[in-house]
């Protein structure tokens, strides 16, 4: 069943136009090239511009539900994020209990430990490397422990080992029998760690199917304006411009 | 140690508090004064010259510097906050700037004389509500922290350009004079009847304020992170500038301009407190009113006939802390 159904989705000031779905326990990946509208649908999905059009999440319609309820089952980690005071890292941690109003201790110490953070709790988030940080945000949403997680470009500006640590967290949360969504550039990880992909272009989604249906040439060369090369064959798939 | 933050303020506030009702160049046995002087006020007996003297000039002038501290420390954390910017001051949204315009008419029209004393605050208090009112109509229902604080910016340029015309217009020089003075800031020669004026404004501007210290907490990773967690930022900052707006406004409407203490004060607070905007709040008002009351017995040190103003002071103390700021927020951009 669908998780979520978003159907006709519009929003203002932009032309924008987008339906799909999204399953329990499935890492959906938002692929696209820059202004595609990726980021803009994330937004949308969280309430943080003005929408209209119809989603549902587990059968109820979003709209109904205040902003606190929707943040306790929707969460967004942003591509950018910083923190302004130097706070640490159990403190950014905590953060994510925000909209549930408690600061569950249990729930805190197990996502600390799934984003292997636990090492630095009491440091400042701001002393950090670039991929301690990107565990830093990602072990927040955790912690709001959302049916839907929504991640944007968690991987960029990340070192090879901190992506795929990153992705993998990701695909763990996911498996729990929750939904994450990643907008992500990267479509050879994208084919790596992704269940289905929702490739978009112009501010309307164009195609929701499986890697091997998005991920071939016809498909993306004339969406990404460059010829791709596809092996979905080789471990780990190449996708690349030729 | 952050656990005993907010009880070892308080009781240096006490102490503080206590030592300002002692101070003078009268040596008065300060508790048997207040017990004299609140029994004589019921009763409407006549008052010796120690309850006199403690009742009604040190208590007036005690309790108007520990809250309009309070006021100025407590807004300028949460302001500072709401805005993510450490250099940050309460004034920024023109509240100030009303408030003093609002009693310079006072001073200029006469207006409002029937209230004697009180005229120039309540003035003041009108002018501060005006300006908020204008605030809210040109920044508009959906604004930004950022746009308000333009839009305060604008206000409080505009009421500054009114403030001049109406020094450039002063009836005579012993009115300019006087508006002056009133302008750089002081608790002195104000009665308890202040209270009136300072205390609901006070009230209710902080629990506005300390309502909303999960927004702070949630902004500290932005606007969007915080909307993200259901927390409302167009809607809940807009408390944090309306407490933020009456704190101010009533004490400037009071006491004049006391500058320097919500910039300077959250720096102090901040490294106790692990950083943390929401924990900021209550040991920022302890530590403005701690400072505004130990700067206030410096005041009182000097002969009377070369009076130094209270915001003169915190100006001359605050303003070097800021260019020292200024300089540490440099270094960590280059």
């Amino acid at each position: 069943m669908a998780l979520m159904s978003i159907d006709s989705l519009t929003v203002q000031q932009r032309l924008f136009n987008a339906s799909l779905e999204i399953h329990e326990g499935e890492v959906l990946g938002l692929i696209g090239p820059n202004g595609a509208g990726k980021s803009t649908l994330l937004n949308a999905i969280t309430g943080l511009i003005p929408r209209s059009g119809r989603i549902s999440l587990n059968g109820q319609d979003l709209e109904q539900l205040d902003s606190l309820q929707r943040a306790r089952q929707i969460a967004l980690q942003p591509q950018f994020i910083e923190s302004v005071w130097a706070l640490t890292v159990h403190d950014i941690v905590s953060m994510g209990r925000l909209p549930w109003g408690d600061c569950d201790q249990s729930i805190i110490r197990a996502v600390m430990q799934q984003a292997n953070i636990t090492d630095f709790a009491d440091r400042h988030v701001n002393e950090l490397s670039g991929g301690e940080r990107a565990r830093v945000w990602l072990a927040r949403v955790l912690a709001n422990q959302p049916v839907l997680l929504l991640v944007d470009e968690p991987v960029a500006n990340l070192d090879i080992h901190y992506q795929q640590e990153v992705m993998q967290i990701l695909v763990d949360y996911a498996r729990t029998g929750y939904a994450v969504v990643i907008a992500i550039h990267d479509l050879s990880l994208a084919a790596r760690y992704c269940d289905r992909l929702c490739l978009m272009d112009k501010g309307r989604t164009v195609k929701t199917d499986t890697i091997e249906a998005v991920l071939n040439s016809e498909i993306l060369s004339p969406v990404f304006n460059v010829d791709v090369y596809v092996d979905l064959d080789n471990q780990p798939p190449v996708v690349l411009a030729q | 140690m952050e656990r005993f933050l907010n009880p070892a303020l308080l009781l240096l506030l006490l102490m503080v508090a206590i030592l300002s009702l002692d101070i003078g160049i009268l040596d008065v046995e300060v508790g048997s004064a207040l017990i004299e002087w609140s029994s004589s006020s019921l009763s409407g007996e006549a008052l010796t010259r120690e309850a006199l003297i403690v009742g009604e000039i040190r208590l007036p002038r005690t309790l108007l510097a520990l809250i309009v501290g309070a006021a100025m420390g407590i807004s300028g954390a949460a302001l500072q906050g709401l805005l993510r910017n450490p250099l940050v001051d309460p004034g920024l949204i023109g509240a100030s700037q009303g408030a003093a315009l609002g009693a310079a008419l006072v001073f200029y029209f006469n207006l409002f004389s029937g209230l004697g004393a009180l005229a120039t605050p309540i003035a003041g208090l009108i002018g501060a509500a005006l300006t908020l009112f204008i605030l809210m109509g040109l920044s508009g229902s959906m604004a930004r922290p950022a746009i308000i604080i333009m839009a305060g910016l604008a206000i409080s340029t505009l009421s500054s350009a009114l403030l001049a015309v109406v020094l450039n217009f002063a009836p005579n020089p012993y009115a300019m004079q006087e508006l002056v003075f009133w302008l750089l800031g002081s608790v002195s020669n104000r009665g308890l009847d202040n209270l009136a004026v300072l205390l609901p404004a006070f009230v209710i501007g902080s629990a506005m304020l300390l309502t909303q210290r999960k927004l702070l907490l949630g902004l500290s990773l932005g606007e969007q992170v915080a909307d993200s967690m259901g927390l409302e930022v167009t809607r809940r900052g807009r408390y944090i500038v309306l407490g933020t707006a009456l704190l101010v406004g009533s004490s400037v409407a009071v006491a004049g301009n006391i500058g320097f203490i919500g910039l300077v004060v959250p720096h102090l607070i901040r490294p106790l407190v692990g950083y943390r905007p929401d924990r900021l709040l209550l040991p920022s008002a302890l530590v403005g009113a701690i400072v505004v009351l130990v700067a206030d017995m410096l005041v009182r040190q000097l002969p009377p006939e070369r009076e130094l103003k209270l915001g003169v002071l915190t100006a001359l103390i605050g303003a070097p802390f800021f260019v020292w700021l200024v300089w540490k927020e440099r270094q960590r951009w280059l």
